[in-house]
């Protein structure tokens, strides 16, 4: 899956990338990435796991910060590494208690051993674990660093944020939930849930057309994460598998728009493109449709097994993630009705013309697999053991056709409201949004995603960084001016005073004397 | 026999140059001086790679290369004996690498009196040779201060805002600490009995009849100290950020790369294993204080707008690693401390030497005035970033190795395991302060000073010598980092055979615990 669309995507960057000055960088970067993916993926024990982990951060903060000459681009590319250093210190320190405990990280002899001595598993090195995957799948609190970084090239964008990175988290789960506990799954199941919701309100407040693609992200991998927290990681890759493909698809779609626009990413500046870029058009709606779970689609077959399982496993969960469906398919509908309908609403829309093949073929090529990777659920020998299983497991509950129908009904309502509703609004094309004009305290709020960057600023600037600034103040003058040079300065203090007592006159030395005298007379009389 | 000689000349090569730079040579940038320097430089460097692959793992005594010259002070029972084992070769290669790269960047530099620069600068590269290569522990002391003395002399005359005062103050630290350490050798020979001043003397001797544990505590106390002053222990750390500040380049490359460790080596090699008692008195001062050094300072660093106030900083920081390495007593924890010490080295010497060479381009170490870097030199930029990496501890250079093994030791016992919780904290702080380095500097619109550097004196880009000094230094980092079984099996060796045949308790994990690096070979 990696490579597919990895191919696909550095094909398309030919195109993106063709008249920037660093290509060789860019496609440095590129390749230095995959190569870190692909360790983590082959990767066999959990220690060459966090090297490459840690490379793919390094590699992503080297692709977030390609155009160097941004401001926006610096402050994202770290934020991007230092948030993943945050869960990676989690995910380390449970590394090495994961090696004390088990005497190895061999994932294979991991699973061994907790298998025979499930008392070895505890849920504190399991929380430890997941602090990697809350980081690098930017999940809640440190999701942060995933909108901010679409400061880099789309291709970027779509190779990192989209199908490869950020799932990584997501693969990492998988490959350890069997030393993960009950509670540790349970957490990870809601805040998944709260994720998927939570970044699907922040989508609509969005209008630059790679942020709301990012924010869908985080929400489908909201998704994966609930329905990995319920026991169910095959359902989970199977739903990383076709998420990739079709948001690879959309962002390298976005791309091809904004190249098209010179380099324009807000959406109310675009408008009637379907007419000027039709072959874009029509793979970014097939991508649509398949983020939506329109039925026929792949992301119709994983989004069903998830509602499926999570309505066998949690009732709460799987009506917050139905209604996390609709509003998938609203605000993807906001982004597809103005983008690509109505009339252009500025001068780069207008003169706006389809690209070239290098960047179309990848784009047919992805809406193929976006559309029919999920037919694999009817055939599953092409994939991998766990998801057949889990999808067996499914299929083999007692009340599995009622189940069925039911999310069947409501996952196709999800999509169809959200949809007409999203056309009910933005239907006509438009430059600026109604529902911002209608609600303008609601939107603020969404659009500061909770103010929780704001909070982190706070602290930093609040706390940390005064604190800091006191130590070195501590350290210069404190510790090394008064301590250290305090001993200099009394030892300059003596020699002044000794100095003082050898002036040079004997009479002075006489008087010296005798004050010396009487005070061992005095000592002598037991006067002290 | 052939080969001791060659661990002899590695430390009379340089000094031989030395004096013949100070008091011969009267021009450094005609062709024949800058010949005699490099060569005088690469020798070492070859020879100790020689050395290297000549090493033998199990030698009769712990040491290879033994060489043993008479000194006068036989009735004393010192002897110019020289040799390596497992710990001091890293270290040794260490001095020779950064020595190299010192040197030669030196060389084609434009500071005034070149010839004495260079004089000295060689005469300390000879000490720290020396330094490493002593098995006896009067000429380990000797060595160490025939390369402090030199570092003075270049802070004062070639160093920068308020030399003569940070001078002065870096000395008379420096002096305590060492003497304090002298103290701590001489009474360790007085009470042990030994037949001569030397380490494997001493092993045998410490061997027969271990010393009280009163005496051992005290004296540990005196290394603890003594040492840790020229470690920057924290707190007594406050001269090395001046001092590295005021430092010039090669001064601050050879000091805080290389003479520092001693400190370190001292305890890795004579404290621990000889006073066994004395370590588990102290042992949490090791941890409480390396804490200090790594959180207090660590933030500390944050609030650095210099960039080599920064960096100096840093490497009190990093030290800190090294210093909860040592304190959990075990071949892991003292493994780890080992290659932090030489990746530390090489990385900070890295990042003196770029500092400098981006001062040149901005003619300030004001981070907040720098910018743009990028686009007028994106090699050095490259390097810059990658050096900064490397120093903040990310897989493929030597540096995450060290500290990776350093946590996994702290991780082995549950009585030290709560340092873990905190240290580990220490790669976010590096990681802000590093990265906002690399982004104030290298990201955003080239600023004036940078562009006109360029369009006045032609400072674009590196030049040739800057790349090979900086290329030597990376190259090792990343040599270490994606293959740390260079320097570790033999280190791990020497590290058991000292360790286990004193009275320091051990566990059966620790022989797993090696094997976490040849988990890495399998890739």
């Amino acid at each position: 899956m990696v490579s597919i669309v990895a191919l696909c995507i550095v094909t398309f960057s030919i195109g993106y990338m063709e008249d920037d000055a660093a290509k060789g960088r860019f496609f440095a970067g590129v390749a230095f990435f995959m190569f870190s993916m692909t360790g983590i993926i082959l990767a066999d024990n959990l220690i060459m796991i966090f090297l490459f982990w840690e490379l793919v951060g390094f590699s992503s903060y080297l692709l977030i910060g390609h155009y160097f000459q941004k401001d926006e681009a610096k402050s994202a590319s770290q934020k991007a590494f230092i948030v993943n250093r945050v869960g990676d210190f989690g995910f380390l320190i449970g590394i090495i208690l994961t090696y004390w405990q088990f005497g190895t990280t061999d994932l294979a002899l991991l699973s061994v051993k907790a298998g025979l001595e499930p008392t070895l598993i505890s849920s504190f090195v399991g929380f430890l674990l997941i602090c990697g995957f809350i980081g690098k799948s930017a999940q809640f609190p440190l999701h942060v660093w995933l909108p901010d970084a679409m400061a880099g090239p789309t291709p970027v964008s779509a190779l990192i944020h989209a199908a490869t990175m950020v799932a990584a988290g997501i693969y990492l789960l998988i490959r350890i939930d069997f030393i993960l506990t009950t509670e540790v799954l349970t957490f990870i199941a809601y805040s998944g849930t709260f994720v998927a919701l939570f970044a699907g309100f922040c989508a609509f407040a969005q209008d630059d057309i790679k942020r709301i693609l990012a924010y869908s992200t985080l929400s489908q991998l909201g998704y994966m994460a609930a329905i990995l927290g319920m026991g169910f990681s095959g359902i989970a890759l199977f739903h990383l598998i076709t998420h990739a493909f079709f948001k690879a698809l959309l962002f390298l779609g976005a791309g091809a728009v904004i190249h098209a626009c010179h380099h324009e990413q807000s959406i109310f500046k675009m408008g009637g493109l379907i007419k000027k870029m039709p072959i874009t058009a029509i793979t970014f709606i097939i991508g649509t449709l398949a983020l939506c779970g329109v039925y026929g689609f792949s992301g119709f077959y994983s989004k069903d097994a998830i509602l499926i399982a999570a309505n066998d496993h949690n009732m709460t969960l799987f009506y917050c993630l139905v209604f996390g469906a609709l509003m998938t398919a609203g605000y993807m509908g906001r982004l597809v009705w103005i983008v690509f309908f109505g009339k252009a609403n500025s001068e780069a829309a207008s003169s706006a013309h389809e690209v070239k093949p290098v960047m179309t073929v990848p784009l047919i090529i992805l809406s193929g697999f976006a559309v029919f990777v999920g037919l694999n659920a009817y055939w599953p020998f092409g994939l991998g053991a766990s998801i057949v299983s889990d999808l067996d497991h499914l299929h083999h509950l007692s009340n599995y056709k009622e189940i069925h129908k039911w999310v069947l009904i409501l996952g196709s309502l999800a999509w169809v409201i959200g949809l007409s509703l999203s056309l009910l609004f933005y239907g006509r094309g438009s430059s600026d949004d109604h529902l911002q004009l209608k609600f303008p305290k609601v939107f603020a709020f969404l659009k500061g995603r909770l103010w929780i960057d704001e909070i982190y600023e706070s602290y930093v600037n609040t706390i940390q960084k005064p604190f800091a600034e006191f130590l070195s103040f501590a350290d210069e003058v404190i510790l090394r001016g008064i301590i250290v040079r305090g001993g200099a300065g009394l030892v300059g203090i003596l020699g002044i005073g000794f100095r003082l007592l050898q002036v040079g006159k004997l009479n002075n030395y006489f008087l010296w004397f005798f004050v010396g005298l009487l005070l061992f007379w005095l000592y002598g009389i037991d006067l002290f | 026999m052939m080969y001791s000689h060659l661990l002899f000349s590695t430390i009379w090569i340089p000094f031989i140059c030395g004096l013949v730079f100070l008091v011969l040579v009267k021009d450094v940038k005609t062709l024949g001086a800058r010949l005699l320097g490099l060569s005088g430089a690469s020798l070492p460097f070859i020879f100790a790679w020689i050395l290297y692959f000549n090493y033998d793992s199990n030698p009769a005594n712990g040491y290879n290369f033994e060489l043993i010259l008479p000194t006068g002070l036989e009735s004393l029972g010192v002897y110019l004996h020289l040799g390596l084992n497992g710990i001091s070769l890293p270290l040794f290669i260490l001095s020779a690498t950064v020595g190299l790269s010192a040197v030669a960047y030196a060389l084609f530099s434009n500071a005034e009196r070149l010839n004495l620069y260079v004089g000295l600068l060689f005469i300390m590269f000879s000490g720290l040779m020396g330094t490493f290569a002593s098995v006896d522990l009067f000429f380990f002391y000797f060595f160490h201060e025939f390369a402090l003395i030199p570092t003075f002399i270049m802070i004062m005359i070639w160093g920068g805002v308020a030399r003569h005062a940070i001078a002065l103050e870096m000395t008379i630290y420096l002096t305590l600490g060492a003497l304090l350490s002298l103290m701590g050798l001489i009474a360790l020979y007085q009470q042990s009995g030994a037949e001569a001043f030397n380490m494997i003397a001493l092993k045998t001797a410490l061997l027969e009849q271990p010393i009280s544990d009163v005496l051992q505590d005290n004296i540990f106390a005196l290394f603890l100290f003594g040492f840790g002053i020229l470690v920057s222990l924290f707190p007594f750390h406050t001269w090395a950020p001046k001092g590295y500040g005021a430092a010039p380049t090669g001064a601050a490359m050879l000091h805080a790369g290389v003479l520092k460790k001693f400190g370190l080596y001292g305890l890795l090699q004579i404290a621990i294993p000889f006073l066994p008692s004395g370590s588990e008195t102290w042992g949490i001062w090791l941890l409480l204080l390396g804490l200090g050094n790594i959180l207090v300072i660590g933030l500390v660093t944050l609030a650095q707008k210099d960039l080599k106030q920064m960096i100096g900083y840093s490497s009190v920081m990093h030290m800190g690693y090294a210093f909860i390495g040592l304190g959990t007593f075990s071949i892991l924890g003292a493994g780890g401390a080992l290659l932090l010490l030489v990746a530390h080295g090489l990385s900070v010497a890295l990042l003196f030497l770029l500092s400098t060479c981006i001062y040149k381009r901005f003619s300030t170490f004001n981070m907040n005035e720098m910018g743009g870097l990028g686009q007028i030199a994106p090699n050095l930029s490259v390097f810059f970033a990658l050096a900064i990496l490397a120093s903040i501890g990310l897989p493929g250079f030597a540096n995450f190795w060290g500290e990776f093994v350093i946590f996994a030791a702290l991780a082995e016992s549950e009585s030290t395991r709560w340092v873990l919780y905190l240290a580990a904290l220490g790669i976010i702080i590096s990681a802000v302060y590093g990265l906002r380095a690399v982004g104030n500097i290298v990201f955003g619109a080239a600023k004036e000073s940078v562009v006109n550097a360029k369009a006045s004196s032609g400072i674009g880009d590196m030049n040739q010598i800057e790349k090979f000094s900086a290329t030597v230094l990376l190259g090792s980092l990343l040599l270490i980092g994606v293959y740390p079984k260079v320097f570790s099996d033999y280190s791990n060796k020497t590290l058991q055979n000292l360790y286990s045949d004193t009275s320091i308790s051990l566990n059966d994990g620790n022989v797993d615990g090696l094997n976490l690096e040849e988990q890495k070979e399998h890739e």
